[in-house]
């Protein structure tokens, strides 16, 4: 009875949660960057962005019984849609595909757990913040929510802090959980159309980002090609749009109650 | 069930549904539509009813699947079309829009 008992805890948590298969190097003690899908998709085009100008390679894949049954073709070779991608002193993380809400604290507490393993030394999370008069930005402002006050320094000048205020999704969570594992987090919202694809705030994301970590991306090609960035992510923002329905995005508008 | 090209492509009417966002103010809604490769003087906006706007873009070239990557469908697209029901009856005569950066903004009066 006790047997049966763990056994079928055991097999629940496996498949709970998400399995993160490694198939080339990860780098001890680096920063992980989280590009997944969200308001105006900036993470997802930010951190592809990254990938392609930096020629990271595809170091691994998050697996996960409870996502949709899919995989995504790429150069004819069937992949998982949530991958990591490498180079000596940097993971980023991106997903093809909007994560359903159910699969969002296994996620978190998964990645976190296997970031903490791997001594990831700054968790970076890109994403949007929806503003109703996107079109009178010209130049997307970019905030910052951060895992604990000394981060603050680190951030260069490059955004600034958020101090109240909701998170809902991925990014609140990976924060929050960053905390408690003591590994110094960042989540970097980028104004952003709601659900348009937005390249020029993915470029305000990046230009933060190479000022945070003192990279040099180009982020022109983002800008170049906006219009066909637009065009083909049009189907994943639909996808994602539905998703941040579900888990109530549209919350980050509310003020907290309560102070001090 | 119709077999369909995916969300909002439609090979048939060589159209494209594209995406919008729609808010509802005390006073007004306003609807943001995305429409890469489109010239503003191409937009045609439309309100056949009080709760429907309709928007019709002629785009600037045509788009194929081939020029978005994918090989394994055809089809070509030269316009975006979507008619859209709001959720609350809005003035025909009352409309203001912008377009910048390839979105157009369309603010409606609500109906009093």
């Amino acid at each position: 009875m006790g047997n049966g008992w763990i056994s079928m805890s055991k097999r629940l948590s496996e498949t709970d949660g998400f399995r993160i298969v490694e198939t080339g190097p990860i780098p001890k003690k680096a920063v992980m960057i989280n590009g997944l899908p969200d308001v105006g998709l900036v993470g997802l085009l930010a951190s592809s962005h990254i990938i392609t100008s930096l020629g990271l390679e595809e170091v691994g894949s998050l697996e996960s019984e409870l996502l949709p049954p899919m995989i995504v073709l790429h150069g004819g070779v069937p992949k998982s849609p949530v991958r990591l991608f490498a180079n000596s002193s940097l993971i980023v993380l991106i997903s093809e595909t909007a994560i359903p809400v159910s699969l969002l604290r296994p996620l978190a507490n998964d990645l976190v757990g296997w970031a903490q393993k791997n001594g990831t030394q700054l968790m970076l999370s890109l994403g949007g913040m929806a503003v109703a008069n996107r079109q009178d930005i010209d130049t997307p402002k970019v905030f910052a929510a951060i895992s604990e006050k000394r981060l603050e320094s680190r951030l260069n000048g490059a955004a600034e802090i958020l101090e109240e205020g909701y998170i809902v999704g991925a990014y609140g969570l990976l924060l929050r959980k960053c905390t408690e594992s003591a590994i110094p987090a960042i989540a970097l919202l980028t104004q952003a159309y709601y659900n348009h694809p937005d390249p020029e705030a993915a470029a305000a994301a990046l230009t933060a980002v190479n000022k945070i970590l003192e990279l040099k991306v180009d982020v022109s090609e983002l800008l170049k090609k906006g219009e066909e960035i637009r065009l083909r992510s049009k189907d994943m923002m639909h996808r994602t749009q539905e998703e941040m329905l579900k888990m109530n995005k549209m919350h980050e508008y509310d003020l907290p109650p309560l102070y001090g | 069930m119709p077999f369909s090209q995916g969300t909002g492509w439609n090979v048939t009417a060589a159209c494209i549904e594209p995406l919008y966002n729609l808010m509802v103010g005390a006073a007004e809604i306003v609807l943001t539509i995305d429409l890469p490769y489109v010239d503003q003087r191409q937009v045609k906006l439309a309100c056949p009813a009080d709760d429907v706007l309709e928007i019709h873009a002629e785009t600037t070239r045509k788009i194929t699947f081939e020029d978005l990557g994918i090989k394994h469908r055809h089809g070509e697209f030269t316009c975006y079309h979507a008619r859209i029901r709001t959720p609350v009856p809005v003035d025909e005569t009352n409309i203001k829009t912008r377009f910048k950066r390839g979105v157009l903004e369309v603010h409606v009066a609500r109906l009093k």
